[in-house]
């Protein structure tokens, strides 16, 4: 490899000193609220000393982990007690991110993570070394040289033009409307609560028995802070491609600049809520093998924030035409409505056997009130019921007219979600394994579903399909091994 | 491919001792379920005061249930379940109330493991678990012998298709560029 002009070649270095405070820093403001909630001296005099522990072992733990970029490989070795030693080959190198938190920034320095192709480990980087912010960006360009066959990777900080422009209020639009309509839903009904409560208890000068807070808290778990999280996450966002490389920036107080190659993607979704489909707009996420820099969903990069449908089509275009296809979608057949049908008459029974009881016990009780709250309670659970049945057998009906199926040649698409629709794009030669499966009731119709696995941005993962038929969804694993045998499937390109 | 025992369709079935195996099984699981009734029979009627009646007869439903379907789905499980390994894939139908027809092309196994419990080893059974990168697919309850012969010629197919990927002598890996 080539060195960077502070590391040379082979040179063993060591991660930025910043990492003891890094890694110290949660505990340490943890003991600090402790330290406030006891008096005595004693008590905190053992948990100062508990930080004096955790600092020196962590810088330990600093002085002995020493890092060497090989010529073929990347070792990180730990010479404490429990000895490590980690070697991550270029070659097997899916992706290397570099991330700013906080703490960086204060200390000017950079998260370089090295991601490598592996289905077992995609939420977690195999290495994640903390060094100088131009270190970090030094090192980052000339580890993607050596994956790009020597390629000058062109510097990120060069003025690059994202392909679409997303505005402050694009970023508040995406935060708001991103989260899912269930997720909504409830946080929208615990608000509601906490307002009604609050209203009660207006005239009893707002002792409440806390109810109302907790409800309020539980609406900005919900709905608030992910909203917030997804602002502050997406702030500033650039999109871009040069070559094969696809580069993400964004961030306001954690900036992320992640790039991977084209031929990594495994799949394109374009995602709506409900409230995002009534404002036209989508959003476009990818599986990226190895890719680890968040959690749960987040970890699926965002190649285009909530933007208005032909916007989102276009960008499409231009920055994974990959993906892009003639479609010829094929709805579920006859056999499908009546299974779906059959699917919500069912779930609507459970339902009504299960508010039975609640609903028969809260009409006793509530009928005896006096006024309003006598003549509405005793209804509320009934009503509920009844609004859960059509909102079962709306989304049937949606799913029956939106669920689509469609085989490529190079490319097949599902579509599904009656609330939050999803168009999942995929490649038959990311494909690894397909179930298709069909129970008792979809047999009886003749329709089945397919299950195809792949290995997603968070491991392996499945992607479902609507009800078809069988010979129908066969066509996904027979193209499989179409183009495996006639040689169109490039392993070169594929392998993981 | 691996076609001793194969029926005219080129799919092989399970030995009948697959069915000692997932009666032993689902005894074991049983007797745990049983457990539970006979603690709940025991210690629950202080705590679930009137609601006693409800849990104990929807809990009795549920025993009544499962043995039921423990007693049917073996048979079931066998007669459904077949496998075939060709040169490009692996292929297996099964189900007891949901049907799966599973494709794995062998150019995405990445590992190939036989393993065997307690109960499947008394009855010379293992069960082979092939895994690719985008998860896993089991061949269950084959005799221990066709388990590791399984096993064996999955390693050499795929060996053999690692080993053609392999530029031999001479040839370079990649197109030379330039002049």
């Amino acid at each position: 490899m080539q060195g960077t002009e502070m590391i040379a070649p082979g040179e063993r270095v060591r991660c930025h000193p910043s990492v003891i405070v890094e890694n110290s820093l949660s505990v340490v403001v943890l003991v600090a609220l402790l330290v406030t909630r006891f008096e005595t001296t004693a008590v905190a005099g053992v948990l100062a000393a508990a930080v004096v522990a955790l600092l020196l072992f962590n810088y330990r733990q600093w002085k002995l982990t020493t890092i060497r970029f090989g010529e073929t490989e990347i070792v990180v070795e730990r010479d404490t007690l429990f000895k490590m030693k980690k070697t991550l080959p270029y070659a097997k190198i899916a992706a290397v991110n570099v991330n700013r938190g906080i703490v960086n920034r204060l200390f000017g320095t950079s998260k370089l993570q090295i991601n490598i192709n592996s289905g077992s480990s995609a939420t977690v980087p195999e290495a994640v070394l903390t060094f100088r912010e131009d270190t970090a960006d030094e090192l980052r360009s000339a580890i993607l040289e050596r994956l790009h066959d020597g390629e000058v990777v062109p510097d990120e900080d060069e003025p690059a033009e994202s392909l679409v422009s997303f505005s402050p209020a694009d970023v508040v639009v995406h935060g708001l409307f991103s989260v899912p309509t269930y997720q909504t839903t409830f946080g929208s009904v615990f608000l509601a609560y906490s307002i009604v409560e609050l209203y009660t208890s207006a005239g009893a000068g707002f002792r409440g028995d806390g109810r109302a807070l907790v409800s309020l808290l539980i609406f900005v778990a919900l709905q608030v802070a992910p909203a917030v999280s997804l602002i502050f996450r997406y702030y500033n966002y650039r999109v871009y491609r040069r070559g094969e490389t696809i580069y993400l920036q964004h961030g306001f107080f954690r900036t992320y600049k992640t790039s991977f190659d084209v031929s990594r993607v495994n799949a394109v979704r374009v995602k709506s809520t409900l409230a995002a489909r009534l404002l036209h707009r989508s959003w476009i996420e990818a599986e990226v093998v190895g890719l680890a820099s968040g959690t749960g969903e987040s970890l699926r990069p965002v190649l285009c924030l909530l933007k208005d449908d032909a916007t989102q089509q276009r960008l499409l275009r231009e920055l994974v035409p990959e993906f892009v296809y003639d479609r010829n979608p094929e709805r579920q057949p006859e056999g499908a409505r009546s299974m779906l049908l059959i699917r919500a008459a069912a779930a609507s029974l459970a339902l009504a056997l299960a508010m039975a009881y609640p609903s028969l016990r809260v009409y006793h009780e509530a009928a005896d009130l006096a006024g309003t709250a006598g003549t509405v309670l005793p209804w509320v659970l009934p009503l509920a019921t009844l609004l859960g049945v059509l909102a079962i057998f709306y989304a049937t009906r949606v799913s029956c007219r939106i669920t689509e199926f469609d085989a490529g040649k190079d490319l097949f698409t599902f579509v599904n979600g009656a609330v939050d629709r999803e168009t999942v794009v995929m490649n038959y030669d990311k494909v690894q394994t397909v179930q298709v499966e069909r129970g008792p009731v979809a047999g009886f119709f003749g329709v089945a579903r397919a299950r195809v696995y792949l290995l997603s941005s968070t491991g392996g993962a499945s992607i479902s399909s609507g009800y078809f038929s069988g010979s129908r969804l066969g066509v996904i694993g027979e193209t499989v091994m179409e183009r495996i045998a006639s040689g169109e499937y490039d392993w070169q390109k594929n392998s993981v | 491919m691996f076609s001793p025992g194969a029926g005219t369709d080129g799919y092989r079935r399970l030995n009948r001792k697959c069915l000692l195996s997932m009666y032993f099984g689902h005894a074991i699981s049983y007797a745990i379920l049983l457990g539970a009734f006979v603690l709940v029979e025991i210690y629950a009627q202080g705590f679930l005061g009137p609601n006693y009646d409800l849990v104990r007869y929807a809990f009795i439903a549920v025993l009544a249930i499962v043995l039921a379907y423990m007693i049917v789905s073996p048979p079931v499980f066998y007669a459904r379940y077949r496998y075939r390994i060709t040169e490009d894939r692996i292929d297996v139908r099964c189900g007891i109330l949901f049907i799966r027809h599973i494709l794995v092309p062998i150019e995405r196994v990445h590992q190939v493991e036989v393993s065997r419990g307690p109960i499947n080893s008394m009855l010379g059974l293992a069960d082979v678990t092939i895994t690719t990168a985008g998860g896993v697919a089991t061949l269950n309850y084959l005799e221990a012998e066709e388990a590791e012969k399984v096993a064996e010629l999955l390693d050499s197919l795929v060996g053999r298709m690692l080993k053609e990927r392999v530029p031999g002598p001479g040839v370079p890996a990649t197109e030379p560029t330039g002049d």
